[in-house]
């Protein structure tokens, strides 16, 4: 017989991660699930989130080459500056004789644990850096993302070296990406002066890598589906090779999402550059997001499931409770603050604190949440029913389900 | 086919057998906290397993630092500036800072980092004697403490490099018997580089750039530990016991002390790997290791904390944290379907 023991669920896991009562999330009928299960919860819907968001940003700019190249302008600069002024090399592990860019790599490598973006570093050095991710819940929102999340660390990187002694400049890539179909996510870095390649632009940011041949592939039996911080074997703690430590109450998931950090930044990019104006931009983001919120449930089988995970009782039919309790799910897994003002087969209203849902600071994810909301609960509920804000306090945002006929719905 | 990352990198060659035959020298500056106070010494004593009351002014010690349950939390060079000022060479100062203000207790002590006052260069080979000696001899009638060719393992001195006053102690993370560390203010750097540089080249030597030799290869030939290497264990596991002092209470001692008595459950121990283009995950990475089997059988019986290569020896090579008793010298294993053998911890 064998004496392996297979891996158990985690232990402690959230403790200290700011939860009041459970370290999880309930629902109004006391379905109960474990801060990991709200984790990933919320991870892949601010994925779908994320992708919807991406689509808007390619009606607005449909040359893919011209989109990828401002995504990249853009998160390259605003993660330089970020890191210029607000980098913390103690706190991913850089330490002080760490010259030159490399050292970035330590930034991503604990970004990608924190955001369940498991895999494994495969190679840390002054001149090379290779990173291998067998998960990443953005791979659906659109390969440019890739691209602008490997140039966004190009940024960090930079800003960081700039702290320390003048050592090798790093040239990242994202040589294979989930987001286009690959098995893994890769960002491999390489020194230009040890392994030169001709210069590219910043969105041409897939390589190829000169050093191909050094990459370490993982094959299918050995990936993983949990970061470090949930994996009995770490201990349940994320560790690098600089043996900076963190456990799960450093996850990321409700302070980072491809929507709040790239896409909509690059949106406000194009009202910023005359693509389109402010207004026509969320016109554009409402349109995709309720019609990504009316996808979620259009099939039967989605609302069954729905219902079962929020452990709806039968007594209750089509009623906004239903999409009431799933808003409630998302706002407790990204640990955002809100109020139950109604709850009941009328009608129910939550107020929600804004600040909660402005991930990464950005002022119109709470927006792009309510414009999903309201696809979401036409085909959840039923089109008699609809999701607005109303009466908002200030910093709030006071959202109404309810029956409503609107002729210019 | 995994081109191995050392073997055929002329680079990390050429960088690492520098030192390993004439002298390699490196910007190598940790973090440093100044601590004094009229309790310093008993307060040390109390925060490092090993014997700090002893250490001569002007002279260095290793010691781990622990937790209350024996495990190691960092490694450290303590060295004693005077009386009772030391300087606490690290690369964890804040948490350090935390844990010695959550242990201060009653102990009249202050301490402040002071990393951005001091830069230091790892000099370090069979030639790093002439090399540092070279660059300090035109001073030596001007200095009161004596030629750096006097100056024993682990201790340090105040002296000039032409003009730049630095402190030179005798030491290093290379594993050779020569090796030297020059502390300077960081505005003195580019004129002490501009010293270095041709003094090395002259004797056959050159610059260390690539972190992996500093910090991977060149110290695990010699079988030193990168903290990486140590989290979580305890020193009975990883061979850092001896030069406890038990005869005074310190942080973790009581914990230690069931460890001892009971064995310790783990152990590290050295391993190669001859073939040459491997797949092997290890810690010095991040994440658990790759475990260990006994070849032939399905209970593992540890996990891989480092892989490079040596230079020296042409051969893969790496520690295995194991089982205490479970892999002894000449074993062979499996790691990740590679075939491996148990060998000591040292390849120089």
């Amino acid at each position: 017989m064998s004496k392996k023991i297979d891996e158990r669920i985690p232990q402690n896991s959230g403790e200290g991660a700011n939860f009041k009562s459970y370290y999880g999330i309930q629902s109004p009928w006391n379905k109960i699930y474990s801060y990991q299960d709200a984790l990933h919860y919320a991870s892949r819907f601010e994925s779908v989130l994320s992708a919807a968001t991406t689509q808007a940003l390619r009606i607005i700019v449909p040359d893919y080459q011209e989109r990828a190249q401002l995504m990249c302008e853009e998160a390259y600069q605003r993660l330089y500056t970020t890191g210029k002024y607000y980098g913390d090399d103690d706190g991913f592990g850089i330490h002080p004789f760490m010259c030159g860019q490399y050292a970035g790599a330590l930034i991503g490598d604990k970004g990608d644990d924190a955001l369940l973006m498991c895999g494994r570093c495969q190679d840390f050095g002054s001149y090379r850096a290779e990173k291998e991710l067998d998960v990443c819940d953005w791979d659906i929102c659109g390969s440019e993302l890739c691209r602008t999340t490997t140039m966004s660390l190009q940024g960090q990187a930079a800003a960081s070296a700039e702290r320390r002694r003048k050592g090798p400049g790093m040239d990242y890539m994202m040589v294979e990406a989930k987001g286009c179909g690959d098995r893994h996510c890769r960002i491999i870095a390489e020194s230009r002066e040890k392994y030169p390649a001709p210069p590219h632009e910043l969105w041409e940011s897939f390589g190829p890598a000169v050093t191909e041949d050094m990459k370490k592939y993982t094959e299918e039996e050995d990936c993983i589906s949990e970061s470090m911080m949930f994996r009995e074997e770490c201990g349940y703690r994320f560790a690098n090779g600089t043996n900076n430590e963190t456990d799960s109450s450093n996850q990321m998931i409700n302070m980072s999402t491809g929507a709040s950090l790239y896409i909509l930044p690059a949106i406000a990019e194009t009202v910023k550059r005359g693509y389109v104006t402010r207004k026509q931009a969320d016109h554009i983001l409402k349109c995709v997001l309720e019609a990504a919120g009316k996808a979620m449930f259009g099939e039967r089988y989605a609302i069954r499931a729905c219902r079962e995970w929020l452990g709806v009782p039968d007594t209750i039919g089509e009623d906004g409770r239903v999409m009431g309790a799933l808003i409630e799910m998302l706002l407790q897994s990204l640990v955002c603050e809100y109020e139950v003002e109604a709850f009941n087969e009328k009608e129910v209203i939550l107020v929600i604190d804004r600040s909660g849902l402005e991930i990464t600071a950005t002022k119109d994810v709470p927006e792009t949440h309510l414009w999903m909301w309201g696809g979401m609960v036409k085909t959840l509920v039923n089109a008699q029913w609809s999701l607005w804000e109303e009466d908002s306090p200030e910093n709030k945002m006071r959202i109404k389900i309810a029956k409503r006929i609107d002729e210019f719905m | 086919m995994y081109k191995n990352i050392f073997k055929y990198d002329d680079m990390k060659r050429s960088e690492h057998m520098s030192v390993r035959t004439t002298v390699g020298w490196y910007f190598w500056t940790h973090q440093l906290l100044e601590i004094t106070g009229p309790d310093v010494t008993a307060f040390l004593d109390y925060i490092f397993p090993n014997n700090i009351g002893s250490l001569a002014v002007g002279k260095d010690r290793y010691t781990t630092m622990l937790n209350e349950q024996g495990e190691i939390i960092d490694d450290v060079v303590v060295m004693r500036r005077s009386e009772d000022i030391y300087w606490v060479s690290t690369l964890y100062a804040t948490k350090t800072d935390d844990w010695w203000y959550f242990h201060q207790g009653d102990y009249d002590v202050e301490w402040s980092e002071i990393t951005d006052e001091w830069s230091m260069y790892a000099v370090q080979g069979p030639k790093s004697r002439d090399l540092v000696s070279g660059l300090v001899k035109k001073l030596e009638e001007d200095s009161v403490e004596g030629p750096v060719d006097d100056l024993k393992f682990f201790s340090h001195m105040e002296t000039q490099i032409h003009g730049i006053p630095c402190i030179i102690n005798r030491g290093g993370f290379s594993g050779e018997k020569l090796g030297y560390e020059i502390y300077v203010h960081p505005d003195d750097c580019e004129s002490l580089e501009g010293y270095l540089k041709p003094a090395a080249e002259a004797l056959g030597g050159k610059e260390v750039t690539e972190f992996q030799v500093m910090a991977w290869t060149l110290p695990t030939e010699a079988n030193f530990y990168y903290m990486r290497d140590l989290a979580h264990t305890n020193p009975f596991e990883v061979g850092l016991e001896k030069n406890i002092k038990w005869d005074k209470d310190f942080i973790g001692k009581e914990a230690l002390l069931k460890i001892k008595e009971e064995g310790p459950k783990r152990e590290m121990v050295g391993f190669e790997v001859p073939e040459a283009d491997i797949y092997i995950r290890s810690k010095q990475y991040g994440g658990p290791g790759e475990a260990v089997y006994i070849d032939g059988e399905e209970e593992e019986v540890g996990r891989v904390s480092k892989l490079v290569y040596s230079y020296v020896k042409e051969v893969n090579i790496g520690y295995i944290l194991a089982k205490k008793g479970a892999l002894h010298m000449g074993d062979k294993i499996k790691i990740h379907g590679y075939d491996a053998v148990i060998t000591k911890m040292n390849w120089l």
